[in-house]
């Protein structure tokens, strides 16, 4: 019998020994001597590459390894291309590797929380999950010459969308990330009528499509009778004030429209084209353009989001958010890998490569000077987007519990809980505490 | 009305209700193929709210087993899993059911017990604590697949019910018989128990083959920012939840019938042997 | 099961008693013993080695030297933090780069498994001293010890199990054991999504978590908790029970004399066993989605003016996944029952036919309660697994819909394991989600320790052989 144990015990301290073993190597990377942060990048890549060759500077030792990038899965191509161009203009980097994996917006801000050190060096999210993200110590700041790449390149919204607290978190990447009508025009007669379009569609026996479940979506009726719901943040990602007033007869305006918007038969809770069916309109961004064209065919076509007539007769526009989505540097503990990973991220984000990335899968640039291009200009998709952009609020930090919330109000409009017969009162109610919970997510 | 005319009854009312029954069992696979066999060209690959594909094609079988898609690697990380789960699986509920059905030792009542605790914890409260210690020996991301092995196969000694229930319906007279005749107990277990359980061994490992296929909860959250460690349930569940895939859904059907198919080919096979392990295992708890 | 050889004095009479034991032992051992069996108290192996047996002497030297090194090298170093779970966060460089500290779950996980190996230390040191006592009384009685030879055939033959069992063991110590434990202590902590480390620590804050289950304010989560765990109970049953029946309708009707094509049958049923969940239920719920398949039929054909809000409203949702639990569920319980029904004697049917019973008055009198007397701990393992069944609930409607009335992100159709997934998954709350898995185990094990006394078929393990 002692067998047993002894066995055990030799395994377990076996095991124990590995662990030793392996546990050890995390720490240990610091050691390497390497230049400081941001002494390289920020001249060399921004508008043109041409500043590289300049000066007796020494060739600086950056040492060599491996940079994972984290991006959605239709530019996997197109960043694995613009990477090992980057490489080819910065020699001196080329001891760096580069592996680009598909890993959607959404998906890289929960794997970063799950395991920072697993995670990639430069990823793609979008705004909203910023504040999880710093939280978590999953962004690296952004100072000094990268800071002024940043503010100086990008229109202030998308330069704002990467603060939190007074730090910069991340490279605006895009400023299409807001949302606008996708119709097919042999169904809707009047795109700018909400009531029109739910009309068309339900006369057509199709459907109208747009999440209210979502946090996203919903305040697009919210602001649009003058809500508002903005949170403050301190520089830990912490919310420290909550400001918001749908508790408001504005309030119970929109909650209103929402009601009568879900109690149609045409409509559909959803905002994706691919796992819609039969659509006659749907509130979607740019993302799904492709899809939609595919879906519309001939009678494809895009409009800012409509108006409606609220129950105190009053015509409100539609608004919404207008977003952006960031590319975002992990905390780093070699400053070699540091100015590498800020150099190739801001290559990834400068005026060519948004303007060749809006070529390759149409997605809309932050790049001021990267928005005036014709092409752009010229885009349906784009311009309905830039229309509806008017009247939007860029949007800010929101916490993760935001979103939940907003879900479940979207959610008890859909199943009936909150409905066409309740009253003013009871609106009012369900909208205090709203914010009342609202409120509590800011300390 | 004669006890023959209300057999026939009632056998006829039987039939009906089998018709429709297996209508209703089988109605979503039908479904499931046509849309695979639905045309990109037809709405784009995404949903469509009628049955019959208007223009039928190949294309999301060609596509998923072209160069643009990982699908044939997942497939195979799949197959590989699911192969070797297979194997060391059984092993290792053989040996824990012999030892626990044959022998008497200090703390077998002990350990079996412990193990019927251990197994009313849900299996995901321990999903980040088995994530970073598989990261310790690098069996994560790059290292997933023989991390997910090492993980299905680590744990897989508590699930001895149905074998073990198996082992003790084998009288314990032939085992005392060798060991008479100077048969160690090892010889015992290898040269007689074993092959007299080829029932119980073939429905060990086809649960143990099928499971990995199902697994895309705790495979991408090993797996995950490396897509060459996917299986094919991580990624065929990301095209249909994530919002970055376009066009994906009628490839997510194609990919379901590629994955269906064989296995079920498989099961059907081997149902005798399936039937007889939930059987045993039922009555035995 | 039942192993109570020594039940005179009461479990706690009996722990103190038998720690009793083993000290007096310790003592005698080291009194009575020679010199070498007292070098072997802080030399583990020596007394072994000096009487020649090597194998077993060498392995408690390697054993101890293993574990000093152990200690020395690693296990120190993190369970000296055990009480505060780290001090120093990460910092920030001058450069930019930041170094990492102290790590608050390496920390708890490391400490963890060193106390065990404490612990197991001090039983092989025990076991040292039983040896060396062994070996004394052999010689001094004139009998011979044993060889390295029957030490190594011992472990194929009178000590195979503990051959068979190691490797097993060991899996499960370090995948299932210690990874259930570590959890257990995560919910004495406030691990979550602003307690992460590396970049930040966590600590100890005693019951707070579990306070924070059972508060009933605004921000407790108490009345979500109710919700969801009547939810879970009431699916269970359902689940268990319908499944149960219905399935063994089926396979009656399969069995049934003069039907044909009995193996056509239960091969087309038996497919949803075979094809993948995560295939067949996320169709499942496209198709009744509000633009799936089944409303858009209903609409064309005008059988309805508006889609059915099948995942929509919570009831609705509620009785969609029981009745898609039963397309799953059937087969399996069909199989089963199949087997089982032949068992009955079918001269059992035929008397009672002959005294004009209907075909319910025989399964309510036979067939039923032979089945339920069979199957019952069947039954309560269906009903403990449906407990934690994630895959029908999460691949259906993940939970949802959710509602202002319920917090932190559970839905009407959650159950606890699909709440605590989500915990784990979209908010990082490792902290609730650790007592929420308490609360399954104790669910579950309170369950099964009232369902397994009630059971008529509870036998003795070994009568059955």
């Amino acid at each position: 019998m002692k067998k047993k144990v002894l066995a055990t015990l030799l395994t377990a301290a076996m095991v124990a020994g590995c662990l030793v073993g392996c546990g050890g190597g995390s720490g240990d990377s610091a050691a390497d001597t390497a230049p400081a942060a941001d002494a390289a990048p920020a001249a060399d890549s921004a508008a043109d590459d041409t500043a590289e060759g300049d000066a007796a500077a020494e060739p600086v030792d950056y040492g060599s390894g491996t940079i994972t990038i984290w991006v959605a899965e239709n530019t996997v191509d197109f960043t694995t291309q613009k990477a090992q161009e980057f490489f080819e203009a910065n020699p001196d980097m080329a001891g760096y590797t580069v592996t680009v994996e598909p890993v959607g917006e959404g998906d890289a801000a929960s794997n970063m929380l799950t395991d920072v050190e697993g995670g990639a060096d430069i990823f793609g999210f979008a705004q909203d999950q910023i504040t999880r993200l710093v939280s978590a110590g999953a962004l690296s700041p952004i100072v000094n010459d990268n800071l002024t790449f940043v503010t100086s390149n990008n229109d202030e919204g998308s330069a704002n969308a990467a603060v939190v607290g007074d730090v910069t978190y991340a490279y605006p990447m895009t400023s299409d990330n807001g949302y606008f009508l996708y119709y097919d025009k042999s169904v809707v007669t009047d795109p700018t009528s909400l009531e029109q379009i739910v009309a068309d569609c339900e006369a057509a026996g199709k459907n109208f499509y747009m999440e209210i479940n979502s946090g996203w979506y919903q305040p697009a009726f919210f602001f649009a009778t003058g809500c508002t719901l903005t949170y403050d943040t301190g520089d830990a990602g912490n919310f420290t004030q909550c400001n918001v007033d749908y508790a408001s007869d504005a309030g119970v305006v929109a909650l209103k429209e929402i009601i009568e918007l879900a109690s149609s038969p045409a409509f559909q809770n959803g905002s994706s084209v691919d796992n819609g069916t039969n659509i006659g309109a749907i509130v979607d961004g740019t993302w799904d353009s492709r899809s939609a064209s595919d879906a519309f065919g001939d009678n494809y076509a895009c409009a800012k989001l409509p108006s409606f007539e609220g129950s105190d007769g009053n015509t409100y526009q539609l608004s919404g958010f207008g977003g952006y989505k960031l590319l975002g540097i992990k905390p780093q503990v070699e400053p070699g890998k540091l100015a590498v990973c800020h150099a190739l991220a801001q290559y990834l984000t400068n005026k060519d490569t948004q303007l060749a990335r809006y070529n390759a899968v149409g997605w809309g640039p932050s790049n001021v000077e990267a928005q005036q291009d014709s092409a752009i200009q010229a885009d349906v998709a784009l311009s309905a987007l830039a229309e509806q952009l008017q009247y939007t609020i860029p949007q800010g930090n929101y916490p993760g519990d935001y979103w939940t919330l907003a879900t479940s109000l979207g959610d008890d409009i859909i199943a009936g809980t909150i409905s066409a017969s309740s009253s003013d009162e009871e609106l009012t109610n369900v909208l205090q505490t709203f914010q009342d919970t609202c409120i509590s997510y800011a300390q | 009305m004669g006890i023959k005319a209300k057999r026939t009854l009632g056998n006829t009312i039987t039939y009906i209700v089998l018709i429709i029954i297996s209508i209703i069992w089988l109605f979503p696979f039908v479904c499931l193929f046509l849309q695979s066999l639905r045309s990109y060209n037809e709405g784009g690959g995404g949903m469509v709210e009628y049955l019959l594909p208007k223009q039928f094609s190949l294309d999301s079988y060609t596509f998923l087993l072209s160069q643009d898609s990982q699908f044939v690697r997942w497939y195979l990380n799949t197959l590989v899993i699911a192969a070797f789960v297979a194997v060391f699986q059984t092993i290792v509920v053989l040996c824990v059911s012999y030892a626990l059905s044959r022998m008497r030792f200090k703390g077998r009542t002990f350990l079996m017990r412990f193990w019927l605790i251990l197994g009313m914890f849900p299996g995901f409260l321990t999903m980040i604590c088995l994530y970073f210690l598989l990261k310790q020996f690098g069996l994560t991301q790059q290292g997933a697949i023989p991390g997910l092995i090492l993980i299905s196969v680590a744990s897989s000694g508590m699930g001895y019910y149905v074998t073990k229930g198996y082992f003790d319906t084998i009288p314990k007279a032939l085992d005392e018989a060798a060991r008479i005749d100077g048969a160690s107990r090892a010889r015992v277990f290898l040269t007689m128990i074993i092959p007299m359980s080829k029932p119980i061994i073939i429905y060990a490992a086809l649960v143990a083959f099928m499971a990995p296929w199902c697994d895309y909860i705790f495979a991408s959250y090993v797996a995950f920012g490396y897509s060459d460690s996917y299986n094919v349930a991580v990624a065929m569940q990301r095209w249909v939840w994530t919002n970055d895939y376009q066009g994906y859904f009628t490839r997510f059907c194609a990919g379901g019938m590629l994955v269906a198919v064989p296995i079920t080919i498989l099961f059907i096979c081997l149902q005798r042997y399936y039937v007889e392990g939930v059987t045993g295992g039922a009555v035995k708890g | 099961m039942g192993n109570s050889a020594n039940s005179g004095k009461g479990p706690v009479g009996k722990f103190f008693g038998g720690v009793g034991n083993e000290f007096k032992e310790i003592g005698l051992t080291f009194a009575q013993g020679d010199w070498k069996t007292k070098v072997s108290y802080l030399i583990m192996g020596f007394g072994p080695l000096m009487r020649k047996q090597f194998l077993r002497g060498f392995a408690y030297l390697a054993a101890e030297v293993l574990f000093i090194w152990y200690m020395v090298a690693f296990g120190w170093g993190y369970l000296k933090d055990f009480t505060t779970l780290g001090t120093v966060a990460r910092v920030m460089n001058d450069d930019g780069t930041f170094s990492y500290n102290d790590n608050s779950f390496l920390i708890l996980l490391y400490s963890l498994l060193t106390i065990i190996l404490i612990f197991i230390f001090l039983v092989v040191w025990r076991m040292n001293l039983r040896e060396n006592r062994n070996e004394e009384k052999l010689l001094a009685a004139g009998k011979q010890l044993g060889t390295v030879k029957g030490d190594l055939y011992s472990l194929l033959d009178s000590h195979f199990d503990k051959t068979l069992l190691a490797i097993p063991v060991l899996g499960i110590f370090v995948f299932t054991v210690l990874p259930i434990v570590f959890m257990i202590f995560i919910a004495f902590t406030d691990y979550d999504a602003n307690h992460q480390p590396p970049t930040n620590l966590f600590t100890w804050v005693g019951l707070e978590n579990f306070k924070n289950l059972f508060s009933f304010g605004t921000t407790g989560l108490g009345s979500t908790f109710l919700t969801v765990l009547s939810w879970t109970l009431i699916w269970a049953f359902f689940a268990t029970f319908l499944t149960y029946f219905c399935g063994m309708g089926v396979a009656i009707m399969i069995n049934r004399k003069g039907i044909k094509f009995k193996k056509l049958w239960r091969t087309i049923l038996v497919m949803t066993i075979a094809v993948p969940q995560f295939v067949s239920l996320l169709y499942v719920y496209k198709m009744f989605a509000g633009d799936g398949l089944v409303n858009s039929y209903l609409m064309k054909w005008g059988l309805i003016s508006s889609a059915i809000p099948f995942w929509d409203n919570p009831l609705l949702a509620k009785i969609m996944i029981i009745v898609i639990n039963l397309w799953i569920g059937i087969p399996y319980t069909m199989l089963i029952t199949t087997g089982l029904l032949m068992n009955i004697p079918e001269d059992l049917y035929e008397s009672a036919r002959i005294d004009g019973a209907t075909g319910f008055q025989m399964f309510k009198s036979i067939t039923l309660p032979y089945m339920l007397f069979v199957t019952g701990p069947f039954l309560l393992t269906q009903f403990t697994g449906n407990l934690n069944n994630f895959n029908v609930i999460f691949l259906l409607t993940q939970g949802g819909p959710q509602s202002m009335k319920l917090s932190n992100n559970a839905g009407y159709t959650d159950l606890l394991v699909t709440w605590l997934y989500k915990m784990t998954i979209n908010d990082t709350n490792y902290r609730m989600a650790a007592v929420l898995g308490i609360m399954v185990f104790v669910v579950t094990a309170v369950i099964s320790l009232i369902v397994y006394g009630m059971l008529p078929s509870v036998r003795d393990e070994e009568g059955f052989q």
